[in-house]
């Protein structure tokens, strides 16, 4: 789906380190490249290595999800990437420029224009209305008063918030609240969108929604988008690529589809156990070879395994797969469907 | 615990034994390094040099010449304005806000100084107050906001901040003194000294709590640094702000009393004759315009704050031109009619009831206030003292306190106390220092003894504390000296009205912090310790109690320094002491003298501060990792 070459890459990561602490961190480095684990370095010399040699490039109009539970060094990154947080070493290049050697001049222009960023806990200005927190990018710029609340007012229509414009934004629910994060990110029309746990503080009903509306926007507006998430169904949900993050470094990297059929390590299986597998997986990894009876329904290798149960359970008869260009490439039956199922249950 | 430190405690209590009889009692003499003399030398030098030195004709002269004119301009305004031009500002400011009522008290306490014949006091204490915190806000909001975002100017300037809250007014008066002269000016710029500290604190404090998101979010979109103070930092600091703006204003008020020994004039003044007329009726009625001026200053500067979505009345700008124009309008009208002096004055018509009441508890309970007035000094003050001065040498003293520190707070704050107590000896003012301890401690145990039950039981009855809460309030704001002059009607001079005094001005915020500790234990904590089945008792003591000690030692730590701030008003009403010489100090010739009573009251300040804050940090749970 995603061509990988530098060329079309908006976002390119290379060996980012972040090390914390009192001193140089060239010893925990060396530490850490000769194998001492986080914890080993935090009791001998008192430094935190929270970003581990960090790696991966982002192509334009993915969506990249970092998914990790806490302490595993996923905020940090995402600062990192926006130099919220001074990586220790390391590049970041955008479009092919390294955002870690700009002076600070160069740096806000990139963080005007270029990326913006939707917090965890929403990060809005208590003191300003909706609009103007909405505007507020804009109005750094020193962009005229029309012309941004015009740009505003249009945003706020796209997130859905009409009518809202003059409240505060502790008058607003957690997910309007979080709209009104999204809409300020999206007023200044980026290209690259960071988000921090951005549905984490909301409750499961609006967690879900916002994920909806997140991806409808996508759809229509194709951002690069680089999410962090401690939700590994939010990551599965969101993310054309997902980067499953410990201890400071990525244990695997790949589609929703290659983690949950072939977790790399103990540690990603273990959320993998708990994943619904025939909401993620596509028919095509049931697909055994052999032909269906002349007349058989047929189904499409790339959609969810979820799609072809009630068609089993409605008649107990062998289901044809065919690829894009509807060529057949084997069946699912009742036995495949109902093996996998019992695998996910061990 | 003792096994392990038994060796320890046998050889101190060894090299104790052995220093008592060793030493001598009291501190020698002998070893008195004089340090006024070269600041009696510094008086002389500033009394020949006033004339023509370039620091006065270039720096301090023009400071006195601006601060004058601002004072001057000030009160002549406002003794300008018709009377019921400044009442109806202030209720127009409060209304604003929708409360009514509050409004109505607020424009009655502007008033209030008329009605009972204080009218020009009070106009010349709020000029010295506006012009003092003026001063103090254009000082103190950059230096806060600079020590918020540098911390090598917050490491410097906070000692500084921290000195300057401890050291008693009547020390600082003294150079300001020498250098001014006396007058309303020093008296504004003695003020501006002792109200800037909680101006730069707050205002620091504000930026500091700015959410580290929001400021994230700026840098995120762009912006500049200075983008961000002013946008973001700044306005979301402001309720801080005036909050400082507020506090500043209540340090204000409460040196007005000290203020007139150098010739501050107004309230002060009238309440430093009801303590030499000893009226406690008429020391209500003046203190009750202090106290109404505060109210006012109090509730403006709230209401001025705009709360973000409050929906707050808007005036639109035709209104504000029609306030505006009505206000010009009866202001001229007013002139015109001539009705800028207060119409009528009750005079002392309320004082002789207070007055007649307070000599009737005098004769009537004198049975009672004779002896416990006795049993304080003889048997509490006077053995203590001869304690301290006579019967333990000196040497025992030092070593047994710096113990007692070390086992308490560790080593740093141990040599802190030993080589501080032995600076006071040096200063030549152990005796008195004695004195002041003494009856500290005495005004401390008394204050715990009464306010840690009253907070532990408002802790858990909100509706208690909230009727309580205004005058709790109240206390806070009434000069200090008003307190102790009934004390003396019914005790007569001496130590037993001051430490009384210190008593009824360290209780409100004894009782304050202590209410707050047990009303903000962890609710879950109680939930827990409910459903095993213990009793309220047992949830009070095995739970709240125990969890809100640090907050319990805080109280106790702002009981001992309010107590000690008290010492002056003791040394007014004959409390000898440290206090005494300070004010022996300002009004005498000895003006050196100040210096060594300046260095005492803080070492004891500083040692009696840092050992209960160190108690406090011991009881705290463990923070989380």
């Amino acid at each position: 789906m995603f061509v990988h070459g530098d060329a079309l890459n908006a976002i390119e990561v290379r060996n980012v380190w972040k090390v914390f602490g009192q001193g140089s961190p060239d010893e925990a480095i060396a530490l850490a490249k000769a194998g001492s684990t986080r914890q080993d370095i935090i009791t001998s010399i008192d430094q935190t290595v929270a970003v581990r040699d960090v790696s991966f490039s982002v192509a334009r109009g993915e969506t990249f999800v970092v998914m990790g539970l806490s302490g595993s060094g996923k905020s940090t990154l995402i600062r990192c990437l926006s130099r919220l947080i001074e990586p220790t070493s390391g590049e970041v290049l955008l479009n092919g420029e390294d955002l870690l050697a700009m002076d600070a001049d160069q740096l806000r222009e990139v963080r005007r224009g270029k990326i913006s960023m939707v917090f965890q806990h929403f990060g809005l200005f208590p003191h300003r209305k909706v609009i103007d927190n909405i505007a507020y990018g804009l109005e750094v710029q020193k962009v005229d008063k029309a012309t941004r609340l015009a740009r505003a007012n249009e945003v706020l229509n796209i997130v859905g918030l009409d009518g809202w414009a003059d409240r505060y934004p502790q008058q607003l629910s957690g997910g309007m609240q979080q709209r009104v994060g999204l809409a300020r990110a999206l007023a200044v029309d980026p290209e690259i969108l960071l988000f921090d746990e951005p549905f984490s503080a909301l409750d499961p009903l609006i967690r879900k929604e916002m994920q909806d509306e997140l991806i409808r926007l996508q759809k229509s507006m194709q951002r690069t988008i680089i999410f962090i998430t401690h939700d590994f169904a939010e990551a599965l949900r969101l993310g054309d690529r997902i980067a499953i993050m410990k201890d400071g470094s990525f244990d695997q990297v790949g589609t929703p589809e290659e983690i949950v059929s072939n977790p790399a390590t103990p540690y990603v299986r273990e959320f993998v156990n708990d994943v619904p597998r025939a909401k993620v997986l596509s028919v095509r990894t049931v697909t055994v070879s052999g032909d269906a009876p002349a007349g058989a329904r047929t189904v499409s290798a790339t959609s969810r395994i979820e799609t072809v149960i009630p068609m089993l359970l409605e008649r107990d008869e062998a289901i044809q797969v065919v690829d894009e260009t509807g060529a057949s490439i084997g069946i699912v039956n009742r036995h495949n469907v109902a093996s996998m199922l019992q695998a996910e249950q061990r | 615990m003792i096994k392990r430190y038994r060796t320890a405690i046998i050889a101190v209590s060894a090299v104790l034994i052995g220093l008592q009889i060793a030493g001598s009692g009291g501190f020698p003499k002998s070893w008195n390094i004089h340090l006024s003399d070269p600041i009696n030398t510094w008086q002389s030098w500033i009394r020949s040099n006033r004339s023509h030195h370039w620091l006065f004709t270039y720096l301090l002269n023009p400071i006195t010449s601006v601060v004058e004119f601002g004072l001057d301009k000030t009160e002549a305004f406002i003794s300008w304005l018709p009377w019921f031009i400044p009442a109806i500002i202030v209720f127009a400011i409060i209304a604003r806000t929708g409360k009514w009522v509050v409004a109505g008290f607020a424009a009655f306490a502007v008033i209030y100084p008329g009605i009972v014949g204080v009218w020009p006091q009070s106009i010349e204490t709020i000029s010295l107050m506006a012009v003092s915190v003026a001063i103090s806000v254009i000082i103190g909001v950059p230096l806060g906001v600079w020590t918020a975002l540098n911390k090598r100017v917050e490491s410097i300037l906070r000692p500084i901040l921290d000195a300057m809250q401890t050291v008693p007014a009547t020390v600082y008066l003294i150079p300001i003194v020498l250098l001014f002269g006396i007058g309303k000016v020093p008296a504004a710029i003695a003020t501006v000294v002792y109200a800037l500290p909680p101006m730069v604190r707050l205002t620091s404090l504000g930026i500091q709590q700015v959410p580290h998101s929001a400021i994230e979010a700026g840098q995120m979109f762009g912006a500049t640094k200075r983008q961000i103070l002013a946008r973001i930092q700044l306005p979301l600091a402001l309720p801080s702000i005036i909050a400082g703006i507020n506090q500043t204003v209540m340090m204000a008020l409460g040196i007005v009393v000290i203020a007139t020994l150098v010739g501050a004039g107004g309230l002060g003044q009238e309440i430093m004759q009801t303590v030499r007329q000893l009226s406690p009726g008429r020391g209500l009625v003046v203190s009750l315009a202090v106290v109404s001026v505060a109210f006012v200053l109090d509730r403006v500067s709230l209401a001025l704050v705009r709360n973000p979505g409050s929906t707050q009345f808007q005036p639109s700008r035709k209104q504000w031109i029609v306030f505006t124009g009505a206000l010009v309008a009866a202001t001229i009208i007013g002139r015109l009619l001539g009705w800028h002096e207060f119409p009528f004055s009750w005079g002392t018509s309320f004082a002789d009831p207070v007055d007649t009441g307070v000599i009737w508890f005098r004769d009537t309970f004198s049975f009672i206030t004779h002896p416990f007035n006795d049993f304080i000094v003889r048997d509490v003050l006077v053995r203590s003292q001869k304690l301290l001065n006579n019967s333990l040498s000196w040497q025992f003293i030092v070593v047994a306190a710096s113990a007692v520190v070390y086992a308490i707070a560790g080593w740093k704050l141990s040599l802190t106390t030993a080589i501080g107590i032995v600076l006071i000896g040096l200063t030549g003012r152990w005796p008195d220092a004695v004195d002041t301890l003494s009856q500290t401690l005495v005004a401390v145990l008394i204050s715990i003894l009464i306010a840690l039950p009253i907070g532990i039981w408002l802790g858990r009855r909100p509706r208690a504390e909230a009727a309580l809460s205004p005058i709790l309030d109240s206390l806070q704001t009434i000069p200090p000296l008003i307190y102790a002059i009934p004390f003396v009607m019914i005790f007569t001079v001496g130590p037993v009205p001051g430490v009384i005094a210190a008593v009824v001005y360290s209780i409100p915020p004894g009782i304050r912090l202590t209410s707050l500790g047990i009303r903000q234990v962890d609710t879950e904590s109680i939930e827990a310790a409910t459903t095993f089945g213990a009793t309220d008792r047992q949830v009070l003591w095995g739970v709240r109690i125990p969890l809100a000690m640090p907050s319990i030692i805080l109280a106790i730590n702002q009981m001992v320094m309010m107590v000690l701030a008290m010492a002056i008003i003791a040394g007014m009403v004959g409390g000898g002491g440290l206090g005494y010489r300070s004010i022996e100090a300002l009004t005498g010739p000895n003006k050196g003298l100040g210096a060594e009573v300046g260095i005492a009251i803080v070492i004891m300040a500083t040692i009696l501060d840092r050992l209960t804050q160190s108690t406090a940090k011991r009881l705290q749970a463990p923070a989380a990792i």
